[in-house]
């Protein structure tokens, strides 16, 4: 493969990379590094080897980073060169897995944390984090031009990276609008879900997971890729029902607010967006799916998020997006129960283990199926670390 | 070569100074009595006020190779060491060994000063780029030696370094040479580091640029000391004060941290009424004093007191009663300085009074937990803080050593990686602050539980918090990064380490390649 163009991939910014591949005799390439001697061969080996396993010829490369790691790199290497040949295919080849745990399908998802895909600084950031899902976004928090450097960067975040969060999503582009070719890549990197942006229509959802199926074995990806749609139209909010229950990768519907308050013409308020919550609750869980809420954009206004949440929780989400690291902790605090209904679901679960098989009570009040399954649901919500005494 | 405590090679001498290989924190018995200046009187009605900074140099007796102190409490807008090492050069004195408290970026000029040989030794931290010149090599004629706060002090006081002259920036003082920091148009904290200088040098010269008739109160430096009194235009400017990161973090990995640490103390059970504790003015301390404050206003508890470098961080936890004493040996801004002059539960301490390792109190012993910072840690959980990973020798001590070896339990933040550069290191370029008084490492990834504390991990498991060996977050962050080359040093040694205690803990040498 021979580069035919120069193009460039990255930015001068901390944590990041700057890779400009040029046609040339040969191939060259130098570095240019803040740390010094320290990572300089390093860097240099690492890029020659990459464009070893690609077959490249014909390149010159430089590299200017300013404390990227080695996948950041790597990730910008294979945008400049995708840019100069043309084409995304060459570059999509399978990874070394990463290792990581599968997740359940009913597991806690009180958060799902917004990290801008092209980012790698705040990728670094979002290492360490833990919201209950982490959600790499490729959709709204990346410009056009930048699309395709951000699904590499993705890509090999998802490969490399730890990630303290205990599922990984990526808000890939709509399927039409560059969605199918950002699951080519990351897929690679083996998320647990993939977020459907602007559903309107079941189709969309079977389209999706078809490409899911073939993805899967192309990449040895080991579980099945869930699907989190996000309902954020008039005509979404409608075939809520129907979405939620368009495959069996469904885990859960997302809102989002934004889009769909500009569409009906509303003000953004807890009125103007309550039926649509309530509905999109109501679909959800006609599908015993979950139910996830719209984001809270003011992050300095933490009472107001915690008020949200809080109503959020009551009409029955089960948790909410958001996207900045100190909201994670309001809202898992919003979303845990209260003592008074964990002591509640603790006495509901005692008696009905003692009593075996008969109809019980707590507390006065009759346990029978539904009230044992919503005593449970409390109980699991309970975060990670908390003693069952 | 024999090897110290911790493993490093120590000469036997250095430049024709013999070394004492360090043998643990505090295995050091001292013998020998103070030292002190010269008795000297004076008549009644004298004058101290000499005409100009040049003449009290002159009448100071200064001479070729002889040793100039001074104070670092304007920080980076000190104005007064340039102006006397300027001075000595118009003088044609020469061959001075420099003892400052320490140098700050602002100090960059006197590099001329050291090619021309009118500095030809320092003695003092070093921070930024006078550190990187002296990093170089060959170009002082003894390598510096470096000394913690409470170290300088005891060298001082023990005769171990004896100063010619001290010159003592003061933002107020009289005629007769009674001085602080905390009055005049450019106050600067409390001058506590200079006190010790003032009582054993051979001869005293307050430098001030707001003169005052008799009495300047408090007297931090007091007039049976003081030889000289000189004025100046202006000896700092306290904007220079604030430097680095007075400002809380908005890193999500650093607030992490932060956050890790204090709910480990709090694990530890130390968040509680009569707690006492130490937090410096890095960012990571910073956002954690917010974080300890928060806890201690959810759990209705109050600290007995806190030990500065203080800053308007710590001066809020006390107008608000969180805190009921700071002990303050430096001001980080103005609030702090501001509080210093109307607050008396705000009181300024020597080094001598929080660190000094021959005297028979410490206040850094009485503190329940403390935060520190570090460029390095090793599996060991030995904290370098002077040398970054290149070898360069860019930071003084502080007090880290003193807090350290005093804190029940010595809390170390930091983050896994700076930029590409691992932090987690399989040895400390420098080893400043041995493992034998280090607790806890706080990363972003975890806390390592040094295996002297048991009891620790222990509860910290407890309540749930992410216990990670220092190898295990190594792991997870050199894989990021791969291998990177290391300095190869050579014989050449730029810097001494020593410990608080007076002994040398590593050595740092010349960088002469990469591997």
């Amino acid at each position: 493969m021979r580069p035919s163009r120069e193009a460039l991939a990255g930015t001068e910014e901390r944590s990041d990379a700057l890779v400009r591949v040029r046609p040339g005799r040969g191939l060259a390439v130098s570095v240019r590094t803040r740390t010094g001697p320290m990572y300089e061969e390093h860097i240099a080996s690492l890029v020659r080897d990459a464009l070893n396993e690609y077959g490249v010829e014909g390149a010159h490369v430089e590299v200017e980073e300013a404390g990227a790691y080695d996948h950041v790199i790597l990730a910008r290497l294979e945008a400049a060169l995708s840019r100069s040949v043309g084409s995304e295919e060459p570059f999509r080849s399978p990874l070394p897995p990463p290792d990581r745990p599968p997740t359940s399908r009913n597991r806690p998802r009180r958060t799902r944390l917004y990290v801008p895909g092209g980012n790698a600084r705040l990728l670094a950031f979002a290492d360490s984090l833990r919201p209950d899902c982490l959600l790499l976004d490729l959709e709204d928090a990346v410009a056009p031009s930048e699309k395709d450097s951000a699904r590499f960067l993705v890509r090999r975040a998802l490969a490399t990276m730890g990630f303290e969060a205990p599922e990984l999503w990526v808000r890939i582009n709509p399927l039409n609008a560059g969605g199918a070719d950002d699951i080519a890549l990351v897929a690679a990197g083996h998320p647990h879900g993939i977020c459907l942006p602007k559903a309107e229509d079941p189709s969309q959802v079977l389209a999706l997971a078809d490409l899911l199926s073939s993805v899967e074995g192309l990449y040895s990806v080991p579980w099945t890729l869930w699907i989190m749609p996000i309902i954020e139209s008039p005509r979404g909010v409608l075939a809520a029902a129907d979405i939620a229950g368009a495959s069996e990768r469904v885990v859960g519907l997302a809102f989002g607010a934004e889009d769909y308050t500009r569409e009906v013409g509303a003000q953004r308020s807890w009125e103007a967006l309550l039926w649509a919550r309530s509905q999109l609750v109501a679909s959800a869980k006609a599908s015993g799916v979950q139910a996830s809420d719209t984001v809270f954009p003011n992050v300095e206004d933490e009472e107001g998020l915690r008020e949200e949440a809080r109503r959020a929780r009551e009409l029955g989400f089960d948790g909410k997006g958001v996207i900045h690291p100190h909201q994670i902790a309001i809202v898992h605090d919003a979303f845990a129960p209260s003592a008074a209904e964990v002591a509640w679901a603790r006495g509901v679960v005692e008696e009905a283990a003692n009593e075996g098989r008969g109809v019980v009570a707590h507390e006065g009040q009759m346990i029978d199926r539904p009230v044992l399954e919503r005593a449970k649901r409390i109980l699991e919500q309970l975060p990670e670390g908390t003693d069952a005494d | 070569m024999p090897t110290n405590a911790v493993g490093r090679e120590i000469p036997g001498t250095v430049a024709g100074r013999p070394l004492r290989p360090y043998q643990g924190a505090f295995a050091t018995v001292p013998a020998g009595r103070r030292a002190g200046g010269p008795l000297k009187t004076i008549h009644p009605r004298a004058n101290k006020v000499a005409p100009s900074l040049e003449d009290a140099i002159r009448r100071s007796g200064l001479r070729d190779g002889m040793t100039i102190s001074f104070h670092h409490c304007f920080r980076d807008g000190d104005r007064l060491v340039l102006q006397v090492v300027e001075a000595c050069a118009r003088l044609g004195i020469g061959d001075l060994r420099l003892f400052p408290t320490a140098l700050f970026p602002c100090h960059e000029p006197l590099v001329r000063h050291i090619e021309d040989g009118v500095l030809t030794r320092i003695e003092g931290s070093m921070n930024g780029p006078i550190g990187a010149f002296v990093s170089q090599g060959g170009k002082l004629r003894e390598p510096p030696i470096l000394r913690s706060h409470g170290g300088r002090w005891r060298a001082v006081a023990c005769g171990e370094v004896e100063i010619d002259v001290a010159f003592i920036a003061a933002s107020e003082a009289d005629p007769w040479g009674n001085a602080n920091g905390i009055h005049g148009p450019h106050a600067c904290g409390p001058i506590s580091f200079s006190v010790v200088d003032s009582w054993c040098a051979n001869h005293v010269v307050v430098v001030t640029d707001h003169l005052v008739p008799y009495p300047a109160v408090p007297p931090t430096v007091e007039q049976g000391y003081v030889d000289q009194v000189a004025v100046v235009d202006q000896v700092g400017d306290p904007a220079g004060i604030v430097t680095g990161t007075l400002r809380i973090t908005r890193s999500p990995t650093q607030l992490k941290i932060a956050e890790l640490a204090v709910r480990a103390v709090e694990a530890a059970g130390l968040v509680r009424d009569g707690m006492s504790f130490q937090a410096g003015a890095g960012g990571i301390s910073l956002a954690a004093l917010e974080f300890l404050a928060r806890r201690m206003r959810a759990t209705g508890t109050r600290a007995a007191f806190a030990i500065g470098g203080t800053t308007r961080y710590l001066v809020a936890m006390l107008n608000e009663g969180l805190v009921g004493t700071i002990l303050d040996g430096q001001a980080f801004d103005e609030e702090a300085i501001t509080s210093l002059r109307v607050n008396p539960r705000h009181q300024p301490i020597t080094p001598g009074f929080y660190a000094d390792y021959n005297s028979l109190g410490c206040a850094t012993y009485m503190l329940d937990f403390a935060f520190l910072g570090g460029t390095e840690v090793d599996l060991d959980f030995n904290v370098n803080v002077n040398t970054h990973s290149d070898g360069q020798l860019l930071h003084g001590i502080g007090g880290h050593q003193d807090v350290a070896s005093g804190a029940g339990v010595t809390v170390i933040t930091l983050p896994t990686l700076r930029g590409r550069v691992p932090m987690i290191r399989d040895r400390v370029t420098t080893v400043t602050t041995p493992g034998e008084v280090v607790d806890l490492v706080v990363t972003e990834r975890g806390i390592a539980v040094n295996p002297r504390r048991p009891d620790l991990a222990a509860d910290l498991r407890r309540a749930g918090l992410p216990v990670r060996t220092l190898a295990e977050m190594k792991e997870a962050a050199d894989r990021l990064v791969g291998e990177g080359k290391k300095p190869v040093f050579g014989d050449e040694i730029v810097g001494v380490i020593q410990w608080r205690d007076g002994t040398v803990i590593d050595v740092v040498r010349k960088v002469e390649g990469w591997r």
